[in-house]
């Protein structure tokens, strides 16, 4: 099934996309763990331009975290204030970030910053996922851990500005979910991620929020940046390509479901495991490409 | 449909009463003329960015197209959702009753504004290094004959014409130093090569009775959309006779010019589309899931 995307300026296989967004959905579906930093990646491999690839990822965030955020809030585990004050911070951070984007694009070094980036990121999220569902599948010590670090002062209640979260039972300084809105902002105008695998963490452990709010609250963030994203990537560089996006979405939706659903009769920490392995595989990867000399020294860029 | 009708008339009539019947716009029956092609320094085209810049002839204003009687099969070639690239017929005849001479087509993309950049080691790694800027280089180029090029164009007049994607662009602003241009030329043209952007068939000219040729030329569905052109080329002895050229549009029709002029004329609302398509493709699957 052949398909001329109108943006892109290219044909793909549609069932092929499809497959693959379905495929990745699943994945998340089925660990918890985002499928933008595997998706983008994936579509630069098929040949679509970075900037396409990039611009339109983020339409395909916007609707899984919309189909989150919808479960969380029916089941009251959002917290809107703290929420409100990461997706401040997402908001200028993705208008940074789409700046930054553009710029990069014009100076001809976007798919290098692009390659750093996932490098980074790749070895660090491989690595910790591979470390966690390591100890899980050893005997669960992790689950000890974060409830007993959780009455400790941290950075956050350190820092003027403080404000108190009923909903979460804090009473921090507004600065750090601030600035960690706007760098998460700044990496998902630019990598076409959603940014989930840096805010679970920085709210468990940087603003010690409890982790049953965590999942909606951090959907809050991430859909509205996204959003932001899309509609900043569709004025400005104008290559979001609504073909890809719906396949994206389609395919990304329907495999987060059942993901979802066969997630609790699969051993997901094997499947953790496995998937760390491939992203770490990924990682190296992609830092080889940049390390080991090229075959062809010379690239044409900017078409602007 | 054209073709058949063209191949008929050929094989009927004589060749040059078929060349005003088939353009009658143009001047009737002229001897062929030699184009103006600047007799410098021979350029090869490895020095050829170090050559002064001389005008290059363009093939309408060149030469009468009663010369070189050519057409193509499609001059609106409709990008659909299912575009797959287009086979393009270029089909003529040689105004030389003797059929002496040799014809050349080259099919060219819109031209665009490059940089070319060579890799360098920093840190560590290889990143871009400072650009070679190049204009007027084209997005696609097929070159088309019935034997190699270089049997049948002196460089000067491949050089001038810009039958290699090398020889097309042209240099703009400064260079980095150190950096010869006439490498990061042979390198455009490499890298166009490899993408399947700049084809060389010398073998693809097919030539039938009376003088009469055709060819097929792929556009490829990567190729840019934009206003191309079929260019066809009488060369004898190495040198330019005469040359045709015909346009043929590469457009979006359908669905795919609906979004394409979506995008570019409202680009807000575009976006806002695009997050409600979202924000639907959630919701629907949020309730899907829970009925479950």
């Amino acid at each position: 099934m052949s398909i001329y995307l109108p943006i892109a300026e290219m044909p793909v296989n549609g069932l092929l996309i499809l497959l693959l967004s379905g495929l990745v959905g699943f994945v998340s579906g089925l660990t918890g763990v985002g499928g933008g930093f595997i998706i983008t990646p994936l579509l630069l491999f098929l040949g679509i331009p970075p900037a396409a690839a990039v611009a339109t990822q983020a339409s395909q965030i916007a609707a899984t975290s919309a189909s989150g955020l919808m479960a969380q809030t029916r089941r009251a585990s959002v917290d809107w204030r703290m929420g409100l004050l990461l997706t401040i911070g997402g908001v200028i951070g993705s208008t940074l970030g789409v700046s930054l984007f553009s710029s990069l694009l014009a100076a001809g070094q976007i798919d290098i910053f692009i390659n750093l980036l996932f490098v980074v990121f790749l070895g660090g999220i491989g690595s910790l996922m591979l470390y966690e569902s390591f100890t899980a599948i050893r005997g669960g010590a992790a689950q000890a851990r974060s409830p007993l670090t959780r009455a400790s002062r941290t950075i956050a209640h350190r820092l003027p500005f403080l404000m108190r979260f009923p909903r979460s039972g804090l009473y921090i300084s507004v600065i750090p979910p601030l600035a960690l809105g706007v760098g998460v902002g700044v990496l998902a105008a630019i990598m076409g991620i959603g940014g989930a695998f840096i805010l679970a963490p920085a709210m468990i452990y940087l603003l010690r929020m409890p982790t049953n709010v965590v999942v909606g609250t951090m959907q809050l963030q991430v859909f509205v940046t996204a959003a932001v994203v899309t509609i900043l990537q569709a004025s400005i560089t104008q290559k979001v390509d609504i073909l890809l996006a719906a396949l994206l979405i389609t395919g990304g939706v329907v495999g987060a479901q059942f993901g979802a659903r066969f997630g609790a009769r699969l051993p997901a920490e094997q499947l953790r495991a496995v998937l760390a392995v491939i992203v770490l595989i990924t990682g190296m990867k992609l830092l080889w490409d940049m390390v080991a000399p090229p075959d062809e020294l010379y690239l044409i860029t900017g078409v602007l | 449909m054209r073709l058949a009708a063209f191949l008929c008339a050929a094989l009927a009539a004589p060749t040059l009463a078929l060349a005003q019947q088939t353009t009658p716009e143009s001047a009737p029956v002229e001897p062929p003329t030699i184009l103006e092609v600047p007799q410098a320094d021979a350029p090869v085209i490895r020095s050829a960015p170090r050559a002064p810049r001389r005008p290059r002839p363009r093939a309408e204003e060149a030469s009468p197209a009663a010369n070189l009687p050519a057409a193509v099969t499609e001059e609106d070639i409709a990008v659909t959702s299912d575009y797959r690239g287009f086979n393009v017929t270029v089909f003529g005849v040689n105004p030389d009753r003797l059929g002496r001479g040799d014809i050349v087509v080259a099919l060219r993309g819109p031209k665009q504004t490059v940089s070319v950049r060579r890799k360098m080691r920093f840190l560590g790694l290889w990143v871009n290094g400072p650009p070679v800027r190049f204009t007027e280089a084209p997005s696609f180029l097929a070159v088309v004959s019935a034997r190699p090029l270089r049997d049948v164009a002196n460089n000067q007049a491949i050089w001038a014409l810009g039958l290699d994607a090398a020889a097309a662009p042209r240099l703009d602003g400064p260079t980095p130093p150190g950096a010869d241009p006439s490498d990061y030329r042979r390198a455009f043209s490499r890298l166009r090569r490899q993408s399947g952007l700049f084809v060389e068939n010398p073998r693809g000219l097919q030539k039938l009775e009376s003088g009469l040729f055709v060819t097929h030329v792929r556009i490829p569905a990567y190729a840019p959309i934009g206003q191309y052109a079929a260019d066809v080329y009488l060369f004898r002895g190495g040198r330019l006779i005469s040359s045709r050229s015909n346009r043929v549009l590469v457009s979006r029709q359908g669905v795919e010019r609906t979004i394409h002029d979506f995008a570019v004329r409202l680009p807000l609302v575009y976006g806002l589309a695009t997050v409600l398509l979202a924000i639907a493709a959630g919701w629907s699957a949020s309730v899907l899931l829970r009925r479950r």
